[in-house]
């Protein structure tokens, strides 16, 4: 499948409908959230047994894995990609640079569902868990982020009240 | 396509790799000066505003990296 032939809102149908535990963390999700950033791929944090079922929605996109998902477990991510390229953390914690153990259960557990057409949301963790989970490569773009979702949180903590 | 040369893979090496536990610390708690605030904000006022739909936004995302990539 070309780049030019995805259809981004029945990608993501296919991952509600399948439903995996897929959170969309990474650039992407601060797009949803309205940051200005650019980005090539879909970053995914997903449970560690929603792996076949997150893989069967993306196939039908001919997103194909590069591993199995026993040898994606040991790793604690894999890349599904053809012209586009999904980058999946699989794991149930992962520490930050400064050694905070981050949950997934407990993200999962504070998403926010995102409306982007009739019956389809996305789910993205909430600002300050997506914060964290910039915490993890600590790349410096990542921090880049930290710092632009932080200004939005205080902007939106503003507004509320 | 890849750009594979040696400036390109210096500029990569040097966005791509994770900082110190150190550098993140003293990089997150430099506090934001009212002039970043103000940047960022008039930015995320315009995105917010040209493209006020979560769909709008992603969408926009995949036609200006399309762009950016070239034919």
């Amino acid at each position: 499948m070309r780049g030019g032939e995805f259809d981004e809102v029945e990608f993501f149908r296919a991952i509600q409908d399948s439903g995996a535990r897929a959170l969309l963390i990474g650039r992407r999700a601060l797009v949803v959230l309205g940051l200005p950033v650019l980005t090539a791929d879909y970053d995914f944090w997903i449970g560690i047994d929603d792996i076949p079922v997150f893989n069967a929605a993306c196939g039908a996109f001919e997103l194909r894995p590069g591993v199995e998902p026993i040898d994606a477990r040991r790793r604690g991510r894999y890349v599904l990609q053809n012209d586009e390229h999904v980058d999946v953390l699989v794991a149930r914690s992962v520490p930050t640079i400064d050694g905070q153990a981050v949950e997934f259960e407990d993200v999962w557990n504070r998403r926010m569902p995102v409306a982007l057409a009739s019956g389809i949301d996305v789910q993205i963790p909430s600002i300050e868990d997506l914060i964290l989970t910039k915490r993890f490569a600590a790349r410096p773009r990542d921090l880049e982020d930290v710092r632009l979702l932080r200004i939005l949180q205080s902007e939106q903590g503003r507004d509320d009240r | 396509m890849t750009d594979k040369t040696p400036l390109s893979a210096a500029l990569r090496s040097a966005t791509e790799r994770s900082l110190t536990p150190d550098e993140a610390r003293a990089y997150l708690e430099s506090p934001v000066s009212d002039d970043e605030r103000s940047d960022a904000l008039a930015l995320i006022h315009w995105f917010q505003q040209r493209y006020p739909t979560p769909l709008e936004r992603l969408r926009y995302v995949r036609s200006a990296h399309a762009r950016w990539r070239g034919p």
